[in-house]
């Protein structure tokens, strides 16, 4: 026998669907051949995130010196700054957006991987991040509301200096809303109250509001700059330590005349004649942050210039400065980004460690190559025919090469739903291949054509009773088993309209 | 000579398979209405077991976490005593569960998993306590759900299984436009479903949102076989109404067992790594196995027994 290329139209279908599908999964050329090294996240405010150091960045090379992978990168960074002491020296580093100079005396605050071996996408539950699931407390939210506390989030996520995220609105089938807050990979301790804080900040004077946190009294906040922004060394008191934080803001000209009309008021402290009879306190979501003393020479001032202080604790001097510097952050974020109207409330929240991720992919796919290969078993032992199984096999494999394809184009992430999804594409797939290659040995008096023709009568109803059967979950539950039914609808249909046509063709040139 | 002795060997043994055809034919020509009585007792069982465990515990089945609400707490990178962990937890958990994750090749534990009722922060605390080192994002994870939130879910996806099945069902009825045979599709995936979920009780296994949505995947595979013999029994005019039936037989036996085989080889694979894969292949291994009972008694025999007293008319 010949090997005569007498594809007809729907295998070439297939063969350019899955080429396609390829070339979106792993690229052109190849991401994987790709040499330099991924950055998969940036400490924020930090030096290198001075620099401008981005997530996903690829560095190719430092100080001209080409990379290879992730161990070689390490080792040539760690031997320029093993002997900088206090000194900071200038490296440049070559990525693949921009050259980079960094000039420091210590490693950049960065981590990085080896590149990746393709374009796939995958879900923080497999990958490691962060989701919450966030709700307004005792309230039904109108869908503006709704929008400002998602550009909000937004916002101060952004501020506190997350890049990597999403925040979107979700409803469920029963009309609730929510706010869904996704971060890729490592998530900051204090994520919980970012979310969830409600940020009401205000600097009152008795009873009188000077400014609140926002954009409309605050102009703006001293961030990342030892001259206006410092935290003192830890002190010991008590059992632990105290450190003291204080950071400059400058207040909008509404607000610097609101303060000079309160403390034009206000009389001189009688028993400590250098401030002012009233202190400004400072209160986050209702609670006293800090208590200033106004120095007499302010009253009645038009001042901008204001200094916004507060205290971190812990059992060593350490932790109390690391304390200080975590409230110190998190304050200067909701001081730019204002409060939320309302009230909130985690109803779901969900860390994954990165730490099992790459465990975890692997033996998803040793199950599905296993059950291939059992499939592959018994379709052999039911036809005892050699092309026909094969075909069947490989038809199965191209469905999911062109699933993965689809999900790199639309920005799919993969999560466990979907890996689910496309584990039961798999198996209907290869039972509706089973169909037609049943059919196509039944009926002799039928042509090959009519018998194919009744075998996707079959599979069309089948179809359509999965995809129905699918529908309900792209909205329960919040949309997060959203992937399971997308995944299904997107692989049965490819099936229907891509695979099933194709393979039916295989079949027949094989049989006639 | 062999030739010829093959021959003969090989037309002794078509011979006796015709044979045991025939016998089989024969017997279920007889039968088949009696062979509904194995599922309908079956089914009367269950509804009788369905309805102390309702009466027992108010509720359908046992639900997990994810369909309760509580905290789940991985933590990677520890060699842990699994009894001497619970021992500990007993006093301070009210109610937990314990298990781990294990590596593949070496079986070698790589994390724990507890799960709990109790509040995120005060779980972790307790375990920090145990274990000695603190809970940080690189070496656990931590999931929680609110109690609202889980029930919520949970009754969403019923809605989402209900509406599926009535979805299931209109576009059946539009296939085939002729009642008794939709009815009996509808019947058997019925059957797929209810015994599915009673049988987990029965086995005292939790169900989970994952579960749930292996009860999704278990609509369509189980309607799949049922298209395909209703397909061949109604629509097609050759061969007897036994050689038709027999014909689907062996098409969708050769389905669900390859789907059968597959997810038992996967199931091998998972187990002890993914609580979530795990339990939506167990709940797919039971639905299979017994939508083999319902499409090849339950669904045949209703539509004999159909086209049968239709023939008669």
């Amino acid at each position: 026998m010949k090997l005569k290329p007498n594809f007809t139209w729907k295998i070439w279908i297939l063969i350019i669907a899955i080429l396609l599908s390829l070339i979106s999964v792993f690229g052109i050329p190849p991401v994987a051949l790709q040499k330099g090294v991924l950055v998969t996240s940036v400490e924020p405010n930090s030096a290198a995130f001075e620099a401008g150091f981005k997530e996903k960045m690829i560095i190719t090379a430092v100080d001209g010196q080409s990379v290879k992978d992730a161990n070689e990168f390490s080792e040539l960074i760690s031997n320029k700054f093993r002997q900088t002491g206090n000194e900071s020296i200038a490296v440049i580093f070559n990525t693949n957006l921009a050259e980079i100079v960094y000039f420091s005396n210590k490693l950049p605050e960065i981590t990085f991987s080896d590149n990746l071996p393709s374009n796939l996408k995958f879900g923080l539950d497999l990958i490691g991040g962060s989701r919450a699931l966030v709700q307004a407390e005792d309230k039904k939210l109108s869908s503006e509301e709704m929008r400002d506390l998602v550009d909000t989030t937004q916002n101060r996520l952004n501020e506190f200096g997350l890049t990597d995220l999403k925040v979107r609105q979700v409803s469920d089938l029963e009309g609730n809303q929510f706010m869904l807050v996704e971060i890729a990979g490592a998530t900051p301790q204090d994520l919980e109250s970012l979310i969830s804080q409600q940020g009401k900040f205000e600097a009152k004077i008795g009873d009188e509001i000077v400014f609140i946190g926002g954009k409309r009294d605050i102009a703006s906040v001293c961030r990342g700059d030892s001259t206006c922004a410092r935290i003192d060394s830890p002190r010991q008191s008590g059992g632990g330590y105290v450190a003291r934080f204080s950071f400059g803001i400058t207040l909008s000209a509404d607000a610097a005349k609101r303060h000079a009309e309160i403390t034009e008021k206000l009389d001189v402290n009688s028993s400590n004649p250098q401030y002012l009879e009233k202190p400004l306190d400072l209160y986050l979501d209702d609670n006293l942050v800090d208590t200033l003393l106004i120095s007499e020479g302010l009253k009645g001032r038009v001042t901008t210039q204001i200094s916004v202080s507060g205290s971190g604790a812990g059992a060593t001097a350490e932790e109390a400065f690391d304390d200080a510097e975590e409230k110190m952050h998190k304050l200067q974020t909701l001081l730019i980004t204002g409060s939320l109207p309302f009230k909130l409330e985690i109803v779901k929240l969900d860390t994954i460690s990165p730490a099992l991720g790459g465990e975890f992919l692997r033996v998803i796919i040793i199950a599905l190559l296993t059950a291939i290969g059992v499939v592959a078993l018994v379709v052999f032992a039911r036809y005892k025919k050699m092309k026909s199984s094969l075909a069947l096999l490989l038809t199965s494999l191209s469905e999911v090469v062109i699933i993965l394809g689809i999900s790199v184009v639309i920005k799919w992430n993969l999560d466990l739903p979907s890996i689910a999804g496309i584990l039961i594409v798999v198996g209907t797939g290869i039972d509706q291949q089973i169909i037609i290659l049943d059919e196509s040995r039944r009926g002799a008096f039928l042509s090959l054509k009519q018998r194919m023709k009744r075998a996707f009568t079959i599979i069309v109803g089948a179809y359509f009773t999965s995809v129905v059967a699918m529908l309900p979950l792209l909205w329960a539950g919040a949309g997060l088993l959203k992937g399971f039914a997308f995944t299904t609808i997107i692989g049965i249909t490819t099936g229907v309209l891509i695979t099933r046509p194709a393979f039916a063709d295989m079949i027949r040139r094989i049989e006639e | 000579m062999t030739e010829q002795k093959e021959n003969k060997e090989t037309q002794s043994k078509t011979k006796e398979k015709q044979r045991f055809k025939t016998r089989v034919a024969r017997f279920h020509d007889k039968y088949y209405k009696h062979l509904l009585l194995i599922p309908a007792l079956i089914l009367l069982f269950f509804f009788v077991y369905m309805g102390i465990f309702y009466s027992n515990t108010g509720d359908f089945i046992h639900r997990d976490i994810s369909l309760t609400g509580g905290t789940t707490i991985t933590v990677a990178f520890a060699n842990i005593d699994l009894d001497d962990l619970k021992e500990n937890l007993t006093d301070r958990f009210d109610s937990f569960n314990v298990r781990e994750i294990s590596n593949l090749r070496t079986r070698k534990q790589i994390a724990v998993v507890i799960e709990t009722t109790t509040e995120p922060e005060e779980a972790k605390q307790a375990l920090e306590d145990y274990f000695g080192f603190e809970l940080t994002n690189e070496n656990s994870s931590t999931e929680f759900t609110g109690t609202a939130l889980s029930k919520g879910f949970f009754r969403q996806l019923l809605i989402a299984v209900l509406l599926a099945f009535v979805f299931m069902a209109l576009v059946i009825f539009i296939i085939f436009r002729n009642f008794v045979p939709s009815a009996a599709i509808i019947i058997s995936a019925f059957a797929d479903i209810f015994m599915t979920l009673t049988f987990l009780n029965i086995l005292g296994i939790q169900m989970s949102t994952a579960g749930i949505m292996a009860l999704l995947m278990l609509i369509g595979y189980s309607v799949d076989t049922d298209v395909l013999l209703t397909n061949r029994v109604l629509k097609r005019k050759e061969g007897t109404l036994n050689s038709r039936i027999y014909s689907a037989f062996s098409t969708g036996i050769t389905m669900t067992l390859t789907s059968l085989l597959a997810v038992i080889a996967a199931l091998l694979v998972v187990s002890s790594f993914s609580a979530i894969l795990t339990k939506i292949f167990t709940v797919l291994i039971i639905g299979l196995c017994f939508d083999l009972l319902n499409t090849w008694i339950t669904n045949v025999s209703i539509l004999k027994w159909y086209v049968v007293s239709k023939e008669r008319d």
